[in-house]
C-alpha cells in the first residue's frame, strides 16, 4: 500500500530534521542549567493573597489534575457506549487498576473495597505527575530571575529588545536543549521565555521553570505521606475499634497478671512488661513511615531531575535520552511503591495483634 | 580548609552509603531468584515482592544520592 510506506518515511525524516536542528541550536545556544533549589519556586511576581504563592509544582498538580479528569471522563464515555473491555488508554489503566485490585484482594480481604482508591488514588496522582518530568517544557520553559547574592547565575546581556543572551564569558541563551526522544513530529523543546526582571547588566541571572515535577516539592510527597498514616490509623480504628489502641498500650499480659497473682512464675510478668514496652516501641515505625514515605519519593525524582538538568546542560542535544529511560523507569515505579505501601500497611492495620502472623498468599 | 571544599568533600563522603544499597539489592535479588527456581508456579508472587523490596532498599541509596545533592547544589 503506497499510505503506511509514505508515513513511515515521513516520520523518519522529520526525527531526524528535529535531532539536526536541536544539535545545531544547542551549539549556537549553549544550554544552561536551571536554578536547583529546594523549595518550589513562585509563578508571579507577587502573591495571590497574603501570603499564598501560587509555585510551580502547583501548576504541575494542577496539570496532573485536569489530565486525571480528563482520563476519567474518557473510561466513563467508553463505559456509557456499553463497551465490555475498553480499549486504548482508557483501557489500559483500567487493566491496570483491575490488576492492583486483585493484589489488594489477595492482601487484605475483606477490606479491598475501603483500601483500594486510597491506593489507586495515590498510584494515580504520582504516576501522572512523575511522568510529566519527560513532556518537553516541563523544567525547560521558564524566566530569568535575579538570583540572590549568595548562589550561581549567569550574567545576560539584552540581544534583540526582551530576548536575553548570557554574557560570552559563561554560555549562551537562557535555553534548555529539548527532550530529545519523540519518534513523533513534537517539538524538541527548544522553547525558551528569557523574560528578564531587571535591566541591570551585573546582577546575575537564573532560570526558573514555569512548572515543575511536583514530586520534587517535599509539600507534595510529605502531605500525601501523613495522609496515607492517618488514613491507614482511621482504617485501624475502624476495624478494630479500641483494638487499634491495645497494638500499642499492650497490658493484656499485665492485666491478668494483676487478677491472678502468679508468685511461681515471675518470667511470666517479665514478659508482660516487655510487651507492653514492645507495643510503645511500635509507635516510632508509625513516625518514621512519614519520613520514609517523604523522602523516598522526593529523593528518586528530585535526583533524577537534577541530573536530567545537569547532562542536559552538559552534554546537549542527545544527552539526556538515558535519563529520561531512568525517569520513565522509576517514575512510576515509585508510584507503585508508594501505594503499595500504604495498601499494605492499611491491611496490616486491619489485623488484630494475634492474626498479624496468619495473612497473605 | 574551605567551605566549598568540605561541602564537595562531603557530597563524595556521603555517596559511600550506596554500598550498603548494592550488597542489599543483590542478596534481595539472590532470594528471589533461588525462590523461583525452587517454585516456578509462584514466579508473579515472588517478583512483585522482590520489586517492593527493592523499592525500600533503593530508597537508602537514595536518602544517600539526596544529601549528597543538597550539599553539591543547594547548600
Amino acid at each position: 500500500m503506497e499510505q503506511p510506506k509514505k508515513r513511515r518515511g515521513v516520520n523518519r525524516l522529520l526525527f531526524l530534521l528535529v535531532l539536526i536542528g536541536s544539535v545545531f541550536a544547542c551549539v549556537t545556544f549553549t544550554p544552561i542549567m536551571p536554578h536547583v533549589q529546594l523549595a518550589a519556586e513562585p509563578v508571579t511576581a507577587g502573591p495571590l493573597f497574603a501570603d499564598f504563592y501560587i509555585t510551580n509544582t502547583l501548576v504541575a498538580v494542577l496539570i496532573a489534575d485536569v489530565i486525571l479528569i480528563i482520563l476519567a471522563l474518557a473510561i466513563r464515555r467508553q463505559i456509557r457506549k456499553g463497551v465490555i473491555v475498553l480499549t486504548g488508554i482508557p483501557g489500559a489503566f483500567a487493566a491496570i487498576l483491575e490488576g492492583f485490585y486483585g493484589m489488594t484482594v489477595s492482601t487484605a480481604g475483606k477490606w479491598a473495597k475501603k483500601i483500594f482508591p486510597y491506593f489507586a488514588t495515590i498510584f494515580l496522582l504520582v504516576l501522572i505527575v512523575n511522568l510529566m518530568s519527560l513532556f518537553p517544557g516541563i523544567d525547560t520553559i521558564g524566566i530569568l530571575r535575579p538570583v540572590e547574592p549568595g548562589h550561581d547565575g549567569y550574567a545576560i546581556e539584552p540581544v534583540v529588545g526582551e530576548i536575553y543572551t548570557i554574557k560570552e564569558a559563561e554560555h549562551d541563551e537562557a535555553e534548555e536543549a529539548g527532550h530529545d526522544e519523540g519518534a513523533l513530529a513534537e517539538e524538541a523543546g527548544h522553547d525558551e521565555e528569557a523574560e528578564s526582571v531587571g535591566h541591570d547588566e551585573e546582577a546575575l541571572y537564573g532560570f526558573f521553570p514555569f512548572v515543575r515535577v511536583a514530586s520534587t516539592d517535599l509539600n507534595f510527597t510529605l502531605s500525601l505521606a501523613i495522609i496515607s498514616v492517618v488514613m491507614t490509623q482511621v482504617l485501624g480504628f475502624q476495624a478494630l475499634g479500641k483494638g487499634n489502641l491495645t497494638k500499642y498500650w499492650n497490658a493484656q499480659g499485665l492485666k491478668e497478671a494483676w487478677k491472678k497473682p502468679q508468685f511461681g512464675n515471675p518470667m511470666s510478668l517479665i514478659i508482660s512488661f516487655i510487651q507492653l514496652i514492645a507495643g510503645l516501641l511500635e509507635i516510632i515505625p508509625e513516625i518514621a513511615k512519614v519520613f520514609s514515605f517523604t523522602f523516598r519519593l522526593f529523593g528518586v525524582i528530585f535526583a533524577g531531575s537534577v541530573l536530567l538538568f545537569f547532562i542536559g546542560s552538559k552534554i546537549g542535544a542527545v544527552g539526556q535520552t538515558g535519563v529520561l529511560f531512568l525517569e520513565l523507569l522509576f517514575g512510576p515505579l515509585q508510584a507503585f511503591v508508594f501505594g503499595m505501601l500504604t495498601m499494605v500497611f492499611m491491611s496490616l492495620a486491619t489485623q488484630s495483634h494475634g492474626h498479624a502472623d496468619e495473612e497473605q498468599h | 580548609m574551605e567551605a566549598d571544599a568540605a561541602r564537595l568533600i562531603g557530597a563524595s563522603v556521603a555517596m559511600l552509603g550506596t554500598i550498603g544499597a548494592g550488597l542489599g539489592i543483590g542478596m534481595i535479588g539472590m532470594g528471589a531468584v533461588q525462590g523461583i527456581a525452587r517454585n516456578p508456579d509462584a514466579a508473579g508472587d515472588i517478583q512483585t515482592n522482590m520489586i517492593l523490596s527493592i523499592a525500600f532498599a533503593e530508597a537508602v541509596a537514595i536518602y544517600c544520592l539526596m544529601v549528597a545533592l543538597l550539599l553539591v547544589f543547594v547548600a
